[in-house]
């Protein structure tokens, strides 16, 4: 890039008293402590809290009990296995609707791009309280789809509101704007030409699509699904509003342990067995965008 | 480009996505718009018995939603405003100043990004309860002003970048001061992708639930969180309706604004695309 160029000049004109430095690192402190206060101290601090427990002299001791517990409560493992289903099957779908989407608004020059564009990001600014709200009242019983089901003589719908795949349609139409602007902005590291010569030595579109296309945005793909796991995982407001009641999904197991059952030291266990299950993912997410920045 | 190869073919696949996003996507928003302005729909009347606007003076002379609407005001404005103290100075100096440790500072903000995000939220509530920060207005603050970090970094960050250095060394050179050259050069230049940030960061944490509701409750209710409220109860129908409606707007504004800013792949990038 061309401020990169740019920015050893700047550099070295505040280096030589090192008041840039020390500039540079007041201005980042306050932010940067609030990442060290809220994000990383909170973390640690739960696995600290759910490993050395408070005893009721005071004193804290060793102890994996709660984790035993999690694992051994058949109610628990029920929620974290609809919870792997969940962000199993939404990651799939995500990337089964995504992909055709990024690669048609990357390849077409057609008029409707713009309309399908702004389609598929345009639930970034449907706020999931809203839109939780707008399922219920299209697929819920006697909900929109039932109306017109009936209305063109067809049985009515069983609906997937307060089942598992309630979540699964929200949380789909929540993080399909990202999914697809994450894969468009992959996609254009595959450049015109190399399609165009793989198209001129006679390559179908799925020969060019599985040789070069799949092979430049593995990575892209990769990022958007550590993306989308680590939101459906303990996503909380659509599977509370939208899905089973038992079993439920981590984020809304955690809420109600914390503050309806008034239970942190379980809650926080859950967290850091959340924790436990994204950890590939997270940092394969971190590690690919610090990858990708210094290649930049 | 493929279309061109393609020729004049009608564009099917255009056609077919269109098609099926309007369904998925469109279909919901107009069945609670529709709500929001009817009075009575029994099943299974395809169109509604009688349009009104009964529900919208309902809702309107509701304490709870005023009370509500000026909490979310309160609380929004007070995390932005925060969030753009905070984060732009160090905006500025991710971009363009050179200090020990900056690339791993930089990459710290996304820490929010590579957790789960209500387990984080559990596991910062654990030390909030500690703190007496649970169901306080500066304990929802703090939770949104961690959430907004990421965003009001990255963005600006790129913003900065992006000014062009010739115009400000030229200013220098005229014998313009640092502050002068960021006032008059730097600024006006950063300006449209900051305020798309900050009105990103607005919109966002106007519509945060997730930390509202477990910080806050049951003292501070947000609008959101009165909208969870309405959905379990779901006294009326059409107060959630109405309500949806009404907080829409600002989600619009944003729409209109902050349009140019995502559509150039900044805000996938912020997000490590």
């Amino acid at each position: 890039m061309a401020l990169d160029a740019a920015q050893p000049a700047v550099a070295h004109r505040a280096q030589p008293l090192g008041r840039g430095s020390l500039y540079g690192l007041l201005l980042v402190g306050m932010p940067v402590f609030l990442v060290g206060w809220l994000i990383i101290f909170p973390i640690f601090s739960a696995i600290a809290t759910t490993v050395f427990v408070r005893q009721p002299d005071g004193t804290a001791e060793f102890s994996l009990a709660s984790y035993h517990f999690f694992f051994s409560d058949a109610y628990s493992l029920n929620n974290l296995w609809l919870t792997l289903w969940t962000t199993f099957v939404c990651g799939l779908l995500l990337l089964a609707i995504g992909l055709p989407i990024a690669l048609y608004l990357r390849f077409s020059g057609s008029r409707l791009a713009g309309y399908v564009q702004g389609l598929a990001i345009f639930p970034m600014f449907v706020p999931s309280i809203i839109l939780s709200y707008a399922l219920i009242r299209t697929i819920g019983p006697n909900g929109t789809v039932d109306i017109l089901l009936n209305a063109m003589g067809l049985p009515k719908l069983p609906s997937p509101y307060l089942t598992p795949w309630g979540p699964v349609i929200g949380l789909v139409w929540d993080n399909l704007p990202l999914t697809v602007l994450m894969l468009t902005a992959g996609l254009t590291s595959v450049s015109n030409s190399s399609i165009e010569a793989a198209r001129d030595v006679g390559a179908t579109p799925l020969r060019v699509f599985i040789s070069i296309i799949l092979p430049r945005m593995g990575n892209s793909l990769l990022v958007t699904a550590s993306f989308a796991v680590l939101g459906i995982f303990s996503a909380f407001t659509l599977p509370y509003v939208l899905g089973p009641a038992s079993p439920e999904m981590m984020g809304p197991f955690m809420q109600r342990t914390f503050a309806d059952m008034n239970d942190p030291l379980n809650a926080l266990t859950q967290a850091v067995i959340s924790f436990g299950f994204c950890l590939l993912f997270g940092i394969f997410y971190v590690w690919s965008i610090a990858r990708n920045r210094e290649g930049r | 480009m493929m279309a061109r190869s393609t020729g004049l073919k009608f564009d099917w696949t255009g056609l077919l996505l269109a098609l099926l996003l309007t369904l998925f996507i469109a279909l919901p928003l107009l069945v609670v718009a529709t709500w929001a302005f009817t009075e009575i729909w029994r099943y299974p009347s395809v169109i509604p018995q009688q349009f009104g606007l009964r529900f919208w003076s309902q809702t309107l002379a509701r304490k709870d939603v005023w009370d509500a609407l000026f909490l979310s005001l309160r609380l929004t404005a007070t995390v932005t405003l925060l969030s753009a103290i905070i984060c732009l100075p160090a905006a500025y100096a991710f971009a363009r100043m050179r200090f020990p440790g900056r690339n791993i500072l930089f990459l710290s903000f996304l820490a929010s990004h590579a957790f789960p995000k209500f387990g984080l939220l559990v596991a910062i509530a654990g030390i909030f309860l500690q703190l007496g920060l649970i169901s306080t207005f500066w304990g929802v603050v703090l939770i949104q002003l961690v959430g907004t970090l990421m965003l009001m970094i990255w963005i600006p960050v790129a913003a900065f970048q992006n000014v062009d250095r010739r115009m400000e060394e030229a200013a220098r050179d005229a014998g313009a001061t640092p502050l002068r050259v960021f006032w008059s050069i730097t600024l006006p230049q950063a300006a449209p992708t900051i305020s798309a940030a900050l009105l990103l960061t607005f919109v966002g944490t106007f519509y945060e639930t997730e930390g509202a509701w477990l910080i806050g409750a049951p003292e501070i209710r947000t609008m959101p969180v009165l909208m969870i409220s309405f959905i379990n109860n779901q006294i009326v129908v059409q107060y959630g309706a109405v309500l949806s409606v009404m907080l829409w707007v600002p989600s619009f504004a944003a729409l209109m604004f902050a349009r140019r800013v995502i559509g150039t792949g900044a805000f996938a990038r912020g997000f490590g695309a």
